[in-house]
């Protein structure tokens, strides 16, 4: 009895102090569902396996990111932001340079790297629709753009981002091969034609809500969003017909307290096991090309990675050239 | 018009007498209001001038673009609108509040107060849940036969209207009360036995005196609306947008400081117009929303 008084103490002094001495690093993303997920998938075997406590924060705020760089009081180590904002920091130099030997890029999808960045998940904008709220669904972005056929509100991701300009011009007759350089001004006339047809989306659950509501019966959504609408038991419908690509990213902020820690950390994470459990959980691709052989041959089915018949990969590299100027233009479009 | 702004000059006039305290116990609230509000004031002013060149290029566009200047009418419009509105329902509310029995006027505050102090975003996504196509007051309206297709009642002026007006209520009820409470139900008594009809009563005895409380609350309520956020962002659209979601977006998504500095600065500067306005009609003493 005494023994086992004294190990229990030893080991509380041996925790405490393990605690004490433990490393400790700032992982931010987006909240909701998806951080959770990374949270289990990533931040947890990392912990066990380096003895690094990851703490939470978000959600993930341009703004934000670039007041600590210019300040140099960054408290973010690694940080999950959209691609095409992956290549634009970059290159303004708010992004720490990543090491790749310590980061093992040679079974990473090729489509998500950069010298600054390598892919945290990919997804897909599909065609989403409430099943049970319509009588038919929308099958092609032209269907889901045609108002006469489908009628009734549809919904869109509010934000400039790659996806729904990509969506108008393909809906317009636009090859897929032929996207870029992006036709602006063609897009916003398609996209003025079902104007006062669209409720905006600024946050994944609310995309969830418009079409469970019937608020909006189908529209444009990450195909994540669709795999747990299914799943909360609603009759859905989603079309991979042209599914638009588009990655999330994970960068170090330049002057990040723990560089050598969100190395490894980037390493853990792009690794093939805990790409595979961020998948199954969220409904996202892999971006480790291993990691589909270590999931269920019924879940991997319905990732994106496995709908690349009709594929269209959004470019990332055209959006970072051009993300300023499309923004203005997007913003000022919705609001006139 | 001029009979109320006569009373209230009287006022100004007789509070001028008490005298501001010592510079020297007020130094720490200035040096914290220097630090905390001048200071990065500045540095926003600077950046909207330098950013990304240097010049007064932000401003230029700003005030040039047909779509910029269209964000900041709207802005006036719906602050414009939720003032009016808030003041048509506050009124009567606050005046019933005052006459009615204090045990009875505690607990509507006390109702009052504890939707102020409800968390904003879940307000405002129970208006976004009441008012959607989909929503209770659209299904209640078809159940009962009254339309036979949902309102558009949001993610359009309509929405960002109510939402900010109940959000508002409160902020123009309280100044209005503490003023009518004030007032003798006896000048009214006075008015009706000189031959006042109860319109007179109204405009020429209640109205004049409440004025000041109308005015402090109404200024209140269009200033906080100028620069509101949240509940615009959730129950406008896009077509609508305010000023501080165009601020936002600049800080945020356009990572663009300059712009989003410059428009802030128009928001303030109207803002202190606006106040400056109401200090020379009114005086220091009654702007503080009592």
């Amino acid at each position: 009895m005494k023994r086992t008084i004294a190990l229990a103490a030893f080991a509380a002094i041996m925790a405490v102090s393990g605690t004490a001495k433990a490393e400790t690093m700032v992982f931010t993303s987006w909240g909701g569902t998806t951080q959770d997920a990374q949270k289990v998938a990533w931040a947890n075997p990392f912990a066990d396996k380096t003895g690094t406590v990851v703490a939470q924060d978000g959600p993930t705020d341009y703004g934000k990111l670039k007041a600590m760089v210019e300040a140099g009081q960054v408290s973010w180590d690694v940080v999950d932001v959209e691609g095409d904002y992956a290549a634009q920091a970059g290159k303004d130099g708010l992004l720490e340079k990543l090491d790749f030997s310590v980061i093992d890029k040679s079974k990473l999808d090729p489509r998500f790297v950069t010298d600054y960045s390598v892919g945290s998940f990919y997804y897909s904008f599909v065609i989403g629709c409430n099943a049970d709220a319509v009588s038919a669904c929308p099958k092609t972005w032209a269907d889901l753009f045609d108002t006469a056929k489908f009628p009734g509100k549809r919904t869109f991701y509010k934000w400039s981002a790659p996806g729904v300009i990509e969506a108008a011009l393909l809906a317009d007759g636009v090859p897929a091969d032929k996207l870029y350089p992006l036709d602006l001004d063609r897009a916003f006339k398609k996209l003025d034609t079902i104007k006062s047809d669209i409720i905006w989306w600024s946050s994944g659950a609310q995309s969830q809500q418009l079409l469970a509501s019937a608020e909006a019966p189908f529209g444009s959504l990450w195909n994540g969003r669709m795999t747990a609408l299914a799943a909360s038991g609603i009759k859905t419908e989603t079309s991979w017909e042209q599914n638009i690509t588009a990655a999330d990213s994970l960068v170090i902020p330049k002057g990040a307290p723990n560089l050598e820690t969100a190395m490894k950390f980037i390493a853990l994470a792009t690794s093939a096991q805990p790409q595979a459990d961020l998948a199954k959980a969220t409904g996202y691709a892999p971006i480790n090309i291993d990691s589909a052989k270590l999931m269920d041959p019924a879940t991997a089915k319905t990732l994106p990675d496995q709908q690349t018949a009709s594929q269209v990969n959004a470019s990332m590299k055209y959006w970072a050239e051009n993300r300023d100027e499309i923004g203005k233009r997007w913003y000022a479009w919705q609001a006139k | 018009m001029s009979t109320y702004i006569d009373v209230a000059r009287e006022t100004a006039t007789t509070s001028k007498a008490a005298r501001p305290a010592g510079l020297g116990e007020i130094m720490p609230a200035l040096i914290f209001v220097g630090i905390f509000f001048i200071v990065p004031v500045v540095a926003l002013l600077l950046r909207s001038v330098l950013e990304p060149v240097v010049g007064f290029g932000n401003y230029a566009e700003l005030l040039g673009s047909a779509t910029y200047l269209k964000i900041f009418a709207n802005t006036f419009i719906v602050s414009g609108l939720v003032t009016a509105i808030s003041l048509l329902i506050g009124f009567p509310v606050a005046w019933t509040l005052a006459i009615m029995p204090t045990r009875l006027a505690s607990v509507i505050f006390a109702v009052l107060l504890l939707s102020m102090w409800t968390n904003l975003l879940a307000r405002t996504y129970a208006w976004m849940v009441l008012l959607q196509r989909t929503g209770l007051i659209n299904k209640m309206l078809i159940g009962m036969g009254l339309i036979d297709r949902p309102l558009p009642l949001v993610n359009n002026l309509t929405g960002v209207t109510i939402g900010m007006t109940y959000i508002m209520l409160p902020f123009i009820i309280l100044p209005l009360y503490g003023v009518i409470k004030k007032i003798d139900p006896a000048i009214l008594q006075a008015a009706a036995l000189c031959g006042a009809n109860r319109w007179q009563c109204l405009t020429r005895v209640l109205l004049p005196l409440a004025a000041r409380g109308m005015v402090a609350g109404a200024l209140m309520v269009f200033v906080m609306s100028l620069g509101y956020y949240v509940t615009p962002s959730l129950l406008g659209g896009t077509a609508n947008m305010m000023l501080a979601e165009l601020i936002a977006q600049f800080v945020q998504s356009l990572v663009n400081w300059g712009m989003g500095g410059a428009a802030a600065l128009v928001l303030l500067v109207v803002t202190l117009s606006l106040y400056a306005v109401q200090l020379r009609l009114f005086g220091v003493q009654n702007t503080g929303g009592r």
